[in-house]
């Protein structure tokens, strides 16, 4: 048996979700939140600050080796984030322990503390020792990390005068050469431009070669399956499968719950149970209505929401969007727009979409559902719900969002055989 | 390139458990982290004066300046006693300490929602942040010492034995202003409002302090109260150590380290609680 990596036990963490807690970045928020507290005491207390707490992470528990490569998968808010944020030491758990064999890098804190006065050498330095090289070890490095960047003519220049190009390829040099026992990616593999993401692969497989733990969260399946030799999926904080990648996979993609938008959640607050309307289960089947998650490039998708109804919605607009898993909207499709009239809305139902053929180029993709109004105003719910995939054996992100097909005429200059 | 993994069976393991106990101040820890105390500090002296023009003069004119001011204002159209001494240098003294001290104070009370970037990606003892930007005034210090050596002979006074103490007392306004900075940082994590009341905060220690005035113009009854704010007894020690008259009041330098040590271990205590909460709530 290999040496221990990362030894898990019962590790759990409790968040407090509180309106108060919102941030107060400026004096005037500080200021009408405190007159709303003055004078509101009582009915504010009654709707806001409810202090609600809930378990990011719930009893985990866990052994990984040493020269395993670790997929960590899951819905939003399952926990997945979380749990590389406690092992890389970021945040405490509230319970349980957790013990870390060698040295951990993540591919978080490519570029951090890097600041756009100092020049590139300077910035080496820097960073280096935030993410914890000796100066002896970086001065060692110094020469093999200007070369990884190729910025040796701007290496006395400050990193504001860079291009970006150049700023990412210095941040991830000095990363590249942390050399750490066990690397730590939470969905980088996403962002970036092209070149970024290949370096990223590279370095990833340079680290796995000389039997490098690797841990990656990831919504991107396709990435997943072919890097990971294990699979973890997440499910509000608990450990749902551990095991083969393709059956973790499989089972992620079954799950039908969907999760509240981070982003909406000032607006209509954190909990679905609470809003006037929210989808309990997302579906997806082929045209057939045989439920499925892989679709071939062209073929339609039916798309099944089960809604639950609070109070009654007056003519809601329900929108469906596809985002690709590096958060490209990729199309939409609503009831208002599409012109189908949603009556008055006071039951719990089911609203099914049938989509044109799907040209998406070969990805993974999430599915989102808003309930507005008619005049895209008011928002009613925003969830995001299980994943799908669209494959086909030549389109790729490379073709951009999606594919269809023109139509092509050539003009040689007369000088036609 | 070979990477090699440290399988080695020495390989440094690290224990993650929940914060418990109030003391536990994992110094150690900062010990293992000092280079980087090192780069922050490099850091925040580097870029203190990128893109001016006349760069680390800066440090020479602002307590220059500051001083000429002072004097115009309160020694000559006020005409504040300045027990004998020259009034320029009865403030410069003064303003040593007192610039380093504002100055650590702002800069750590800033600190840690200065730097959310760093505390939401990755892990180091999160107490460096603010005794590194506590510490790099400490250049600023320097300068202005520089600026004392040659007013001195200027105005007829004689270096003393005194002025070998100074380190002593550079040091207690350092720990001074840590003690206090480690409190407004914390508390500025989550109420942003203390960003707000730094600035007031210190213009109002500033004349709460014998910075423009001598101790001896506050009324005895009043002075035990008086020398409870720690900057009292740091700014007699600098004035009897560059000035060299009298004996130092050492009544008041004794109060002001107590109220230090006493203020310090609250605010590390402090700290080290609210440590955990950091990356969840900046």
């Amino acid at each position: 048996m290999s040496a221990q990596s990362i030894v898990v036990e019962n590790l759990s963490k409790q968040y407090h979700v509180n309106r108060s807690q919102t941030r107060h970045d400026t004096i005037r928020d500080q200021f009408m939140d405190s007159l709303t507290s003055l004078f509101s005491r009582n009915r504010r207390s009654h709707q806001h600050t409810k202090t609600t707490s809930f378990w990011a992470l719930d009893d985990i528990s866990l052994e990984i080796e040493q020269g395993q490569i670790v997929g960590i998968i899951g819905h939003n808010g399952a926990g997945k984030s979380t749990l590389l944020k406690i092992l890389s030491r970021i945040t405490t758990p509230t319970l349980g322990r957790a013990e870390i064999f060698g040295r951990v890098g993540s591919l978080l804190e490519v570029g951090t503390g890097f600041h756009p006065e100092l020049t590139g050498r300077e910035n080496i330095f820097l960073n280096g020792a935030i993410i914890g090289m000796t100066r002896e070890e970086i001065n060692r490095q110094f020469d093999a990390i200007v070369d990884f960047a190729e910025i040796e003519e701007f290496i006395d220049m400050p990193v504001k005068r860079y291009s970006s190009g150049m700023y990412v390829r210095l941040a991830f040099a000095v990363s590249a050469h942390l050399k750490p026992d066990i690397l730590m990616i939470d969905e980088v593999l996403s962002v970036g431009d092209l070149q970024f993401q290949r370096k990223c692969m590279a370095y990833t497989e340079e680290l796995r070669k000389s039997n490098s733990t690797i841990l990656f969260v990831s919504h991107n399946m396709f990435a997943v399956k072919s890097m990971c030799n294990r699979v973890i999926f997440l499910s509000e904080g608990r450990v749902c499968f551990d095991g083969a990648p393709a059956e973790a996979i499989k089972l992620y993609e079954g799950e039908n719950k969907t999760s509240a938008l981070p982003w909406a959640q000032n607006e209509i607050g954190a909990d679905p149970s609470q809003w006037d309307i929210h989808v309990d289960e997302l579906e997806t089947f082929d045209e057939q209505g045989v439920p499925l998650s892989l679709f071939n490039y062209g073929e339609r998708m039916r798309v099944r929401l089960k809604f639950n109804v609070r109070r009654t919605v007056m003519h809601p607009n329900f929108l469906i969007s596809f985002i690709r898993s590096d958060e490209v909207a990729c199309c939409n499709y609503n009831t208002e727009m599409d012109g189908f009239s949603v009556p008055v809305l006071e039951t719990d139902g089911t609203i099914e979409l049938l989509t044109p053929p799907l040209n998406l180029v070969s990805e993974s993709y999430k599915i989102c559902v808003l309930v507005r109004d008619a005049k895209f105003e008011r928002l009613y719910c925003a969830q995001v719900g299980k994943s799908f995939h669209v494959r086909h054996d030549v389109l790729n992100t490379h073709f951009g969002v999606f594919h269809e097909q023109g139509e092509w005429s050539i003009d040689t200059g007369g000088a036609l055989s | 390139m070979e990477l090699t993994a440290g399988v080695t069976p020495g390989r440094p393991s690290v224990v993650i458990v929940p914060y418990k106990g109030l003391f536990q101040l994992d110094l150690p820890d900062i010990w293992r982290y000092r280079e980087l105390l090192y780069f922050l500090v490099w850091k925040d002296i580097l870029i203190r004066y990128k893109q001016t023009v006349i760069g680390m003069s800066w440090a020479i004119l602002q307590p220059l300046i500051t001083m000429v001011i002072f004097t115009v204002i309160f020694g000559t159209l006020v005409h504040v006693p300045s027990d004998g001494t020259p009034y320029p240098i009865f403030a410069f003294a003064a303003l040593l300490p007192w610039n380093f001290f504002s100055q650590a104070l702002s800069r750590s009370g800033a600190s840690l929602v200065g730097n959310t970037n760093l505390i939401t990606k990755v892990y180091f003892p999160r107490l460096l942040i603010p005794l590194s930007s506590t510490i790099s005034p400490v250049v600023d210090l320097f300068f202005s010492f520089l600026i004392l050596l040659v007013l001195m002979p200027m105005y007829g006074i004689a270096p003393t034995w005194g002025l070998l103490l100074l380190p002593l007392f550079v040091m207690l306004t350092l720990a001074t202003a840590l003690a206090v900075g480690l409190w407004l940082t914390t508390l500025n994590v989550k109420y942003r409002d203390v960003g707000y009341v730094i600035p007031f905060l210190i213009q109002i220690w500033m004349y709460a302090s014998p910075v423009v005035y001598p101790l001896s113009m506050v009324p005895a009854k009043w002075r035990l109260l008086y020398s409870l704010n720690p900057m009292v007894g740091i700014i007699e020690g600098f004035r009897w150590a560059i000035i060299g008259s009298g004996r130092p009041d050492v009544l008041s330098i004794v109060i002001s380290s107590l109220v230090v040590v006493v203020l310090m271990a609250g605010g590390l205590i402090y700290f080290k609680n609210m440590e955990q909460t950091f990356a969840d709530i900046i």
